[in-house]
């Protein structure tokens, strides 16, 4: 007799949907932990993938070179008349000095980035997008992000004051809003000109904590900073290259550390589900063996068992995956996101758009439905080979 | 109707939602490319360095302007402590000490 | 299936040994030479433990013999493996054991067409080959009903018609009567003696006289200790 090998295949799955159903309370619990568990793996890397994509489309227009000042190891101010001393190196279009700092409002544990910049530099951007208002020009006047004017509590107002070192009072006036569609790299920067920044922090006229530079040909940025360190030798010369590298290391650290705790409980969800599945019992028994005396074949009891662990992995894993994609593009990765992107007061509206990508979903196919199958290979072979005579 | 009918219908619900998610995704697809430009152009007009993501750990913001050793990170005075800070919300964040 | 009928069952010099070389080695049928005339009915009979169940198995392909040749159906059983063994069972034997072995979770219907399934018989052509033995046996009106919420009469014959969905030329019965009350057993040997009218090789074990001196028996084979008397 031929055998439609197709039909075949579709009665085996059915029974095997039949036999999941009938007891659809423990399969439906499996199914419904499983598919917990894919979306926390799934949420976790598609936030941490999203947010490095992020950085790495972003960080490639950071600064080419950044100079900084070294005394005692530990950085100090650096002078800004070094780029005068600059401007002849070959291979250089600007360098322009900065004031980069933090500022911590005790008030409210907020962390704030203070930048300082040259009126010219100011003067000369374009293209930063501003929610209201304008680029700071005159001086005391600031560009917030949206959030920082929160944090600052101004509602209404535009004026604010800031704590110099020696707790005298420096003022400042909010002139413009950056966009909130900036916020994941502007949510916590007040820019100023770099007059009132070296005011607010009491520097040193002249001092800026590093200089800018950039450089015509990308190839030509290790070797632009070689020069660099060459001719100011007191100096750490650093390298975009070198700053993304940092940067993927904390994420990956911090992508790694949830992964770990995650891939924790895959592990204790696959064991389960082993145990789950190799204690056949005596009904089980009973019922292959009628299986294999009615004409099953050893392949066909391992067709349906794989049916099985196929539709409750592979549900598991559609539900589970769609639902992280819901998480990380509708809801910014709530679950996950401290763990990322820190306890800050400031929290950046990430709204990130997933990055999905063929090696991910690999990854956590991988990761979630393999270890599952593989988990409910041993006992399908155990009831497979069960013999048909035990039901004589 | 038999089981496996059950099952495409259901396979069919999950292509169509994740379908109608991909195409949402598709749609905003210009408008987020215009949101990374306005980053980019910020990034490069202001010469920033980082994403602006756990503000309170100086490793995270701005790589740049730590120290090789940072100093005094993990004093008790510290915003944030490595590596606890990845997983556990600093102690005494808002206490303001 | 029609080139099936009409063929002996041969069985010469068989023996059944179980778990051979091992301690709890049992010899179970010491050289059985048999043969079973195509159309006929025929009962196997003797105490329990006397090895008729064996022989009724290995005539229904669920093992082969240790030793000895067994043709069923004009094919050579001894010495196969599992796989064509199972084909054998599936295309060759209707076999209807002394408890049913019905799976109750599943519906009557199920019950019954579970050895079409790994035929690859779609669902609509496996009810309308249930549909004439569900009439036969008046179970009709049972066909969506777990088979675990029946009555053993219904499940008598719900066991019957599983074993006659592939038409198989051989019908196997192990004890049928052994766990039903006079009459059930009556209607089921009238049942069968209506297969055995329409050509079917009946092979039974039993020893209850109902099932041996009934009518339509052809030929009573006596075993006692794993030989024919």
């Amino acid at each position: 007799m031929k055998i439609n090998p197709l039909q075949r295949q579709l009665n085996l799955l059915d029974y095997a949907l039949s036999s999941l159903w009938r007891r659809r309370m423990k399969n439906g619990a499996i199914l419904a932990i499983f598919a917990f568990v894919i979306f926390l793996l799934g949420s976790f890397q598609l936030l941490s993938q999203t947010l490095q994509s992020s950085a790495e489309e972003l960080l490639a227009f950071a600064p080419d070179i950044t100079i900084q000042s070294l005394v005692a190891g530990r950085q100090t101010p650096i002078a800004a008349n070094k780029i005068r001393e600059l401007a002849d190196m070959y291979g250089i279009t600007a360098s322009s000095p900065r004031i980069w700092g933090y500022y911590f409002d005790h008030d409210n544990g907020a962390n704030y980035t203070v930048l300082g910049l040259t009126e010219e530099e100011i003067g000369a951007m374009t293209g930063v997008i501003l929610e209201s208002g304008r680029l700071p020009g005159a001086p005391g006047e600031v560009a917030v992000s949206p959030a920082v004017r929160q944090s600052l509590d101004l509602a209404g107002r535009s004026a604010f004051s800031l704590f110099r070192p020696d707790l005298s009072q420096a003022s400042f006036k909010v002139s413009g809003l950056f966009s909130r569609e900036t916020d994941i790299v502007t949510g916590d920067i007040i820019l100023m000109s770099l007059a009132d920044a070296r005011h607010l922090f009491a520097m040193p006229e002249d001092m800026v904590t590093d200089i800018g530079v950039k450089v015509a040909n990308p190839v030509e940025i290790d070797n632009v900073a070689r020069k660099i360190a060459g001719r100011f030798p007191e100096t750490r010369v650093l390298t975009r290259a070198q700053i993304r590298k940092t940067y993927q290391v904390v994420f990956g650290w911090r992508s790694g550390f949830g992964s770990v705790c995650l891939l924790a409980a895959l592990a204790s969800f696959v064991i389960l589900a082993s145990d789950k599945a190799s204690g056949l019992s005596r009904e089980e028994k009973r019922e292959i063996g009628i299986l294999k005396f009615l004409g099953f074949q050893t392949t066909d009891i391992l067709a349906l068992r794989f049916w099985e662990s196929v539709v409750v992995a592979g549900l598991a894993f559609l539900i589970g995956l769609s639902l992280a994609y819901v998480h990380v593009a509708f809801f910014d990765g709530g679950l996950f996101k401290p763990v990322l992107v820190g306890w800050s007061v400031l929290r950046p509206d990430l709204s990130l758009a997933p990055s999905l990508n063929g090696a991910d979903l690999l990854l956590i196919f991988s990761w979630s439905v393999l270890p599952y199958l593989a988990a409910t290979i041993i006992p399908a072979w155990r009831s497979a080979v069960i013999r048909a005579d035990t039901v004589v | 109707m038999r089981p496996s009918f059950y099952l495409f219908m259901l396979l069919l619900l999950i292509a169509a939602i994740d379908g109608s998610l991909l195409g949402a995704w598709r749609m905003g697809q210009e408008a987020r490319a215009q949101a990374v430009a306005g980053r980019q152009a910020a990034v490069f007009a202001m010469g920033l360095t980082d994403l602006c993501v756990a503000t309170e750990a100086r490793y995270t913001r701005h790589p740049a302007v730590s120290d090789p050793v940072a100093p005094f990170m993990d004093h008790p005075g510290a915003i944030e402590h490595f590596p606890t800070g990845s997983l556990w919300r600093p102690v005494g964040l808002l206490a303001g000490s | 299936m029609a080139g099936h009928m009409g063929l002996d069952i041969e069985l010469e010099e068989v023996r059944k040994i179980y778990n051979q070389g091992r301690a709890n080695e049992v010899t179970a049928l010491l050289s059985v030479s048999l043969r079973i005339a195509a159309g006929s009915m025929v009962c196997l009979r003797g105490p329990s433990g006397s090895g008729k169940s064996t022989l009724l198995s290995i005539i229904g392909c669920v093992f082969p013999p240790s030793s000895g040749r067994a043709v069923i159906g004009g094919r050579q059983i001894s010495r196969l493996p599992d796989h064509f063994l199972g084909r054998y069972r599936r295309e060759l034997i209707g076999f209807i054991f002394q408890r049913f072995n019905i799976l109750p979770q599943l519906t009557v219907l199920e019950n019954i067409t579970l050895p079409l399934l790994p035929l690859g018989i779609p669902p609509k052509e496996r009810q309308q080959r249930a549909a004439p033995l569900l009439e036969k046996f008046g179970i009709g009106h049972r066909v969506n009903f777990p088979a675990g919420q029946i009555s053993g009469g219904e499940l008598q014959r719900v066991a019957i018609a599983r074993a006659l969905i592939n038409d198989p030329p051989y019908l196997l019965a192990d004890e049928p009567t052994a766990h039903l009350d006079s009459h059930l057993s009556m209607e089921f040997m009238d049942m069968v003696s209506t297969l055995k009218r329409a050509g079917k090789t009946v092979v039974l074990t039993s020893h209850d006289p109902l099932v041996s001196d009934h009518a339509e028996i052809d030929r009573i084979i006596d075993i006692r200790d794993g030989r024919l008397v």
